[in-house]
């Protein structure tokens, strides 16, 4: 299990560092901590050091057969658009954050996505794709660029909660169950890129439900707005997760699994269908 | 006031865990690279189905990452999962398990 109860060494004089218990720390203490950006830079050198674009270097693409490469080049093309979907939502949303704490976290959340963007733009360049973002544009699933666009409208209707739950628990949330999903059958370049950006994404999506759960806490009528959103949306991202496991070449038990993994963050919120 | 989460919690076994002293663990870095250093050793990869939580240990239901702590852990005590930036507190399951819940 990795953890040992103590034996006679444990009868040793502990130092500090050993006395560090993390649960110990004050609520605001823990808060100021994980939303700044020294956190962040401590967090991501810890697995992005001594990588390029996103992948250790001593790994190699391997050549994939024809129809492989075709679905590779569709899902990483999409993978894209959420990407920068994410990217002009969380900048715009810094603008309208309600404090310090919140701004900085966005400001690190937009860092993570345009990595993103450049390594699964990197990664279409490495499958021979000449003109990666034309190929984006030619190959971008309806379904996502609808969303992408209600995000938008949200943002720049400075709606803060409804852009919160569309950008970092509805779409983060898609992003983080199918990258582990692709992860797990994906060449070994692909999967060393997509684990290194499902790190980023647990504080993305963290952020997202935790900022709104404090939000309907203090103002529970949010939550009937909230609902109206995700009914709005609901379908896009279940279209686009259906579209992207298709793809992927997952199985209907699989896909329905993942679908519900999504579902899983809206109603520990209260938000459910 | 009474915590409801809390007070969902306590069964018979824990009344009975609550007259024992915690057990105390000495936690060893397991590898989990998402947060700073000085963190890393009170977090660690879920191993799949064959792996099993110790008791000073509880999933965070967000993120799916292991909460480890230096303390054998109870219902009712609370938690921080750093690489998701949630607080959490710890209750007993239905099928008797520690777990934790989102404490916004």
């Amino acid at each position: 299990m990795g953890n040992q109860e103590p034996g006679p060494q444990a009868n040793r004089t502990l130092s500090e560092q050993d006395h560090f218990e993390v649960h110990d720390l004050a609520p605001e203490v823990f808060y100021e901590q994980v939303h700044s950006f020294e956190f962040w830079f401590q967090a991501v050198q810890g697995y992005l050091s001594g990588k390029v674009y996103g992948v250790d270097p001593n790994l190699s693409a391997p050549s994939l057969p024809d129809l492989d490469r075709d679905r590779l080049i569709t899902v990483l093309c999409n993978y894209c658009v959420g990407e920068t979907a994410a990217l002009e939502g969380a900048s715009g949303l810094i603008a309208i954050a309600p404090n310090r704490h919140t701004k900085i976290f966005l400001s690190t959340q937009v860092v993570d996505e345009g990595r993103h963007l450049e390594v699964f733009l990197h990664r279409l360049r490495l499958l021979d794709v000449a003109d990666p973002e034309g190929e984006v544009e030619r190959r971008a699933s309806r379904s996502l660029l609808l969303f992408k666009r209600r995000l938008l409208e949200l943002v720049n209707g400075k709606d803060w909660e409804a852009a919160i739950f569309a950008q970092n628990v509805i779409l983060e949330s898609l992003e983080f169950t199918v990258f582990q999903s692709h992860a797990r059958e994906a060449d070994p370049v692909t999967r060393d890129l997509l684990l290194g950006i499902v790190k980023d994404e647990r504080r993305h999506i963290g952020f997202g439900e935790n900022e709104l759960g404090r939000r309907l806490q203090l103002a529970p009528h949010i939550r009937a707005r909230l609902g109206q959103v995700k009914r709005e949306l609901d379908h896009l991202v279940l279209d686009t997760l259906e579209e992207t496991l298709l793809e992927l070449g997952a199985d209907p038990v699989e896909r329905e699994k993942l679908g519900r993994a999504y579902l899983e963050a809206a109603a520990r919120l209260g938000l459910e269908t | 006031m009474t915590d409801p989460l809390q007070q969902e919690s306590t069964t018979a076994k824990d009344l009975e865990l609550e007259s024992r002293p915690r057990q105390r663990f000495e936690l060893e870095d397991t590898g989990f690279d998402e947060v700073p250093p000085r963190f890393r050793k009170f977090y660690r990869r879920w191993r799949g189905p064959g792996d099993q939580l110790a008791p000073n240990e509880v999933i965070c239901p967000v993120c799916k990452v292991v909460i480890r702590s230096t303390r054998e852990l109870r219902p009712g005590d609370r938690v921080y999962c750093m690489p998701c930036m949630s607080r959490l507190i710890v209750v007993r399951g239905e099928d008797g398990r520690l777990e934790a819940r989102v404490a916004y």
